[in-house]
């Protein structure tokens, strides 16, 4: 296998790998705000 | 190594690694779903052209006794609805105007618009949109903060028309 495949193949898993952190980060935020509970104004209402 | 071991190697890594994005990319759907979007989010991303956004309005369409018409309550579509807004009442075909019907695509991402946002009709609604997310406080909410509405029947798009809508 040459060189310039090689190449080309890390660089997929490189793209594949830094795509799968941001998701996980963004997954992470979103499982924060739905786990956070719905805030209260101060008149008593949901926001 | 083989050459074409190592080939298969690198293929079953990205396989596999392109698997596991996907499930990701399926459970941040699935969270999306469950946060419903503000009429603030939904305001800016109307003014972003590079975004492409479908709203559903799910209140019935017109009232089919025009003394039932107030435009207080905003219990129907023709009242006053979000510009660009498709009716499409109760997630229902078979109360949608026809014209409707082909401008209504289930595999762009949705905002449901309701009247108060109320989450059952949004529920009914997302098993026919996989990407949807439920406006938050409904057309209630919208129409409280004065953001832009239109008025009258639906008028679908111009062939060719492109564009923000606000």
């Amino acid at each position: 296998m040459g060189k310039v495949e090689r190449l080309l193949f890390w660089v997929a898993i490189g793209v594949l790998v830094i795509s799968i952190i941001g998701m996980k980060i963004q997954i992470s935020q979103l499982e924060a705000k739905v786990s956070q509970p719905a805030q209260v104004s101060p008149e008593g209402g949901e926001e | 190594m083989n050459p074409k071991l190592e080939r298969l190697v690198y293929i079953g890594i990205i396989v596999v690694l392109a698997g596991y994005l996907l499930h990701l990319g399926k459970v941040k759907v699935e969270l999306e779903k469950q946060i419903p979007i503000t009429i603030d989010e939904l305001y800016e991303m109307l003014g972003n052209s590079k975004l492409t956004v479908q709203i559903i309005d799910v209140r019935p369409y017109e009232a089919e006794d025009e003394d039932e018409e107030d435009e207080e309550e905003l219990n129907y579509y023709t009242e006053a609805h979000i510009p660009g807004a498709i009716p499409f009442p109760d997630c229902d075909e078979t109360k949608t105007p026809e014209d409707a019907l082909p401008n209504i695509n289930p595999y762009l991402p949705t905002i449901i618009v309701s009247k108060d946002g109320d989450p059952e009709i949004f529920q009914k609604c997302a098993e026919k949109f996989p990407f949807a997310r439920n406006l938050k406080g409904g057309i209630l909410a919208w129409d409280e903060e004065g953001y832009p509405e239109d008025e009258g029947e639906y008028e679908p798009p111009s062939a060719g028309g492109g564009g923000g809508c606000l």
